[in-house]
C-alpha cells in the first residue's frame, strides 16, 4: 500500500467532476439548446436538411458517441497518470469477496 | 399460407432456435452466474448484449413509424433514449460497479442500510419491468398474430411461452450470449431495408448520408401540398412536451433497473465506462437509422402510392387495410389516392415498408425476424431483474438469508415463470399504445430512482430517510400525473409521456431536504461513498487516500 497525497486524490477527484460536467454541458447543448432554439436553427441547412432537425436525428447522437468515447479514452489517462493499474483493479475486485464466482 | 407467410415464419423459427441452442449451451448452475453473467463478460460483448436488452419493440418497431408522422416531434424519442447513457456512464455505472451489490434494490438497501429502503426498490423495480414486459408481450404478439393470421392475444401467449423457456433455462449467461446474437439479427434487419431503399430512391448505399436530400424533397411535397412540413418544429405537439419527454426519457435510460444491472457483469470501472461507450455505438447503429428509415419510408409512400389510381392499388394495401393499421379512402371522389386519404398507424412502419418499396420475400422476413428479437431480448432482460428483485432482494436479503443457492436459483425460477404469466395476461388486452406504455416505464424509472441513486453514490450526506421519502414521492408523483395526464389535466402542456420533468426534480429535492433536515449516515458510510470516487485500487480509509499495490514502484 502506497499512500496517495491528499493533493494528489484531490485533483484525480477535481479532474473527474470537470470532465463529467463539461460533458454534460456539451450534450446538453446539442440536445436541449437545439430544442429550445429549434426555429433560430430551422433558417440553417447541413446534409440537405434543415439543422435543427439534423441535430436531433444524427447530430447529437454522433456527439453523445463521442463524448463516451472521451470519457473512457480520458479517464483511462487519467487513471495511468496517477498510478492506476486496470490489472490490479481486477485482481482487487476479484479478492475483494464482492464476487461469488471463483 | 402464402410464401411470404412460410419464409418469415421460418426466418423466426430458425433464429429461435439459434437463441434456444445458445441458451441451453451456456447453461448456467451457479446462482451468480444465473444473475450476473460471472461479472466476466468484456466490454465489446457486454455493450452489445446492452443494445439488445435496450432496443425493444418499442424501438424497432414503434421508433421510425413514430418520427415518419410526428417528423421532428418525434425526434425526442432518438435524442433521449441515446443521451440517456451519457447519464448513466458518467453519473451511475462506475460508482455502482465499484460498490459491488448485485442488484439495484440490494445497491439501495445496502448504501442505506435500510430493508424499508430495500423492499421499496424492489417492488419499484418489478412495477417498472414489469410496466416495460407487458409492451413487450403485446408487440411480440402483435407481430406474432398477424403473421400466422391468428388473434393477437394467441400470438402473445405463443410469445410468452417461448421467452419463459429459454430465460428459465438460461438465466443471465445464457441471455447475454443469446443477446449478442439477438443484437446481431435485429440490427442487420434493420439496416438491410433501408439499404435497399436508399440505392432504390437515390441510388447511394449509404442511406446515413443521403436521407438529408429526401427530407428537403418531403417538405418540398408538403409546401406544395400545402401542409405543415415534415421537419418543421412543434406542429404535432409542444416545445415543452417535446423537452419534457425527452428529459423522461433520457433520466428514465439512466435508472432502469434491467439496463444498470448489466453493468454489473463487467469487472472494473474502467470496463464500465468502455461498456457504455460501446453500448451506444451498437445502439446508435439503430438510432441513427430510424430517421432515415422515416425518411425514406414516407417518401415512398407519398411519390409512389400517393397519385395513384384508386383501382390499381398495389396488393399489399388490402393486407394492411385488413389489420386495422391503414386506411385508404378517396375522401373526395377523384378516383386518385392523394396523400391526405392515406392514414399510417405508426405501428405499421418498419413492418410494412419492406412490403411497399418491395424488397422481397426475405427482407420482409428478415425485418420479421428482427422484430421478434427486439421484443424477446428485452423481455428476457425484463424477466432476470424481476426474478432477482423477488429471489435475491426479498427471498434471500429479507426472508431466508441462509438459503442455499439450490433454493434461491429455485426460487428465481419461479418468479420468472410467474412474472411472464402475469405479464403475459396484461398483455392479452393491454392498457395503452405500446410506445405509451415503455414511455411510462421511462417515468417511472426516472422518477423513483433516478435522484436516489445519483445522490447515494455523489452524496455521502444522503441517508435512509432521504432515499426512503426521495422514492415513495417521486413515485407517487408520477403515478399521480400519468393519471392525471390521462384524464385530461396536464401542466404547462406536458402529457403523460413527459411526467418525469416533474417528478424527478421533486425526488431530487425531496431527497436533499429530508437528509439534512434528519441524522447525518455513519462516519462508515459515508466513508464508503468517497472511497466511490476513486478507482479500486485506491481506498479511503480515515481521511487518506492507499493505493494498493504489489510492487513497490513509486509512480
Amino acid at each position: 500500500m502506497i499512500k496517495v497525497s491528499n493533493k494528489d486524490a484531490e485533483n484525480y477527484y477535481k479532474i473527474r467532476i470537470v470532465m463529467i460536467v463539461s460533458f454534460l454541458v456539451i450534450a446538453f447543448t446539442v440536445s436541449f439548446g437545439v430544442a429550445l432554439f429549434a426555429e433560430f436553427f430551422s433558417q440553417f441547412s447541413f446534409m440537405g436538411m434543415p439543422l435543427h432537425y439534423y441535430m436531433g436525428a444524427q447530430g447529437s447522437v454522433l456527439v453523445f458517441i463521442v463524448l463516451l468515447i472521451l470519457n473512457a479514452v480520458l479517464n483511462d489517462r487519467l487513471d495511468a497518470k496517477y498510478g492506476v493499474d486496470d490489472s490490479e483493479n481486477e485482481r482487487i475486485v476479484a479478492s475483494s469477496g464482492r464476487t461469488l464466482d471463483e | 399460407m402464402d410464401t411470404q407467410t412460410l419464409v418469415s415464419v421460418g426466418m423466426i423459427l430458425a433464429t429461435f432456435a439459434l437463441y434456444i441452442v445458445i441458451a441451453i449451451y451456456t447453461r448456467s448452475k451457479e446462482t451468480s452466474e444465473f444473475y450476473v453473467a460471472s461479472r466476466g463478460i468484456p466490454p465489446f460483448w457486454n455493450g452489445m448484449a446492452i443494445g439488445a436488452d435496450w432496443m425493444s419493440a418499442a424501438s424497432f418497431i414503434g421508433m421510425a413509424g413514430t418520427v415518419m408522422i410526428l417528423g421532428y416531434d418525434g425526434l425526442p424519442y432518438i435524442m433521449g433514449w441515446t443521451g440517456g447513457y451519457l447519464f448513466l456512464t458518467f453519473l451511475l455505472a462506475p460508482q455502482l460497479r465499484k460498490y459491488g451489490r448485485f442488484t439495484v434494490p440490494e445497491f439501495i438497501g445496502d448504501r442505506f442500510r435500510s430493508d424499508t429502503a430495500r423492499v421499496i426498490g424492489a417492488v419499484a423495480t418489478c412495477i417498472i419491468s414489469f410496466t416495460y414486459l407487458i409492451g413487450q408481450l403485446s408487440g411480440s404478439g402483435v407481430v406474432i398474430g398477424r403473421l400466422f393470421a391468428i388473434p393477437t392475444w394467441a400470438g402473445v401467449l405463443l410469445g410468452v411461452g417461448i421467452i419463459a423457456i429459454y430465460a428459465t433455462l438460461g438465466g443471465m449467461k445464457g441471455i447475454t450470449w443469446t443477446q449478442v446474437a439477438q443484437y446481431l439479427i435485429l440490427i442487420i434487419a434493420y439496416v438491410i431495408p433501408i439499404i435497399f431503399m436508399s440505392l432504390q430512391v437515390t441510388g447511394n448505399p449509404l442511406p446515413w448520408l443521403t436521407y438529408g436530400n429526401v427530407i428537403d424533397e418531403i417538405g418540398a411535397i408538403d409546401r406544395e401540398l400545402g401542409l405543415t412540413e415534415y421537419f418543421a418544429p412543434f406542429s404535432e405537439s409542444t416545445q415543452s412536451q417535446f423537452i419534457a419527454l425527452m428529459f423522461t426519457l433520457m433520466l428514465g435510460t439512466a435508472a432502469l433497473p434491467h439496463v444498470i444491472v448489466r453493468f454489473y457483469t463487467v469487472t472494473t470501472m474502467k470496463a464500465a465506462r468502455w461498456s457504455g461507450a460501446w453500448a451506444l455505438i451498437f445502439i446508435g447503429v439503430l438510432y441513427l437509422s430510424a430517421p432515415a428509415y422515416a425518411a425514406f419510408s414516407r417518401f415512398i409512400l407519398m411519390t409512389q402510392v400517393a397519385g395513384q389510381p384508386m383501382d390499381q392499388l398495389p396488393a399489399w394495401v388490402d393486407r394492411w387495410v385488413d389489420t386495422g393499421l391503414l386506411s385508404v379512402a378517396d375522401t373526395d371522389g377523384d378516383g386518385i389516392l392523394s396523400w391526405q386519404e392515406i392514414t399510417v398507424s405508426q405501428d405499421m412502419v418498419v413492418m410494412a415498408t419492406p412490403e411497399i418499396a418491395n424488397l422481397g420475400l426475405f427482407v420482409i422476413g428478415l425485418v420479421a425476424a428482427g422484430a421478434m428479437a427486439a421484443a424477446l431480448s428485452t423481455a428476457g432482460g425484463l424477466l432476470i431483474t424481476i426474478s432477482s428483485s423477488i429471489a435475491h432482494d426479498v427471498y434471500f436479503r429479507l426472508l431466508r438469508p441462509d438459503a442455499s443457492d439450490k433454493k434461491r436459483l429455485k426460487a428465481g425460477r419461479i418468479a420468472i415463470f410467474l412474472a411472464t404469466i402475469a405479464a403475459g395476461l396484461l398483455a392479452l388486452d393491454p392498457p395503452g399504445v405500446i410506445t405509451q406504455i415503455v414511455a411510462w416505464a421511462f417515468a417511472i424509472a426516472g422518477g423513483t430512482f433516478f435522484p436516489v441513486l445519483f445522490l447515494g453514490v455523489w452524496w455521502k450526506r444522503m441517508n435512509k430517510q432521504g432515499a426512503i421519502a426521495g422514492m415513495l414521492i417521486g413515485l407517487s408523483t408520477t403515478l399521480g400525473y400519468i393519471f392525471m395526464a390521462m384524464n385530461g389535466f396536464t401542466l404547462f402542456g406536458v402529457g403523460d409521456t413527459g411526467a418525469g420533468i416533474f417528478s424527478v426534480p421533486i425526488n431530487l429535492i425531496t431527497c436533499i431536504v429530508v437528509s439534512l433536515m434528519t441524522k447525518a449516515p455513519s462516519q462508515e458510510i459515508q466513508e464508503e461513498v468517497i472511497n466511490l470516487r476513486y478507482p479500486e485500487q485506491m481506498t479511503y480509509k480515515d481521511g487518506e487516500i492507499w493505493l494498493d499495490k504489489e510492487d513497490n514502484v513509486q509512480k
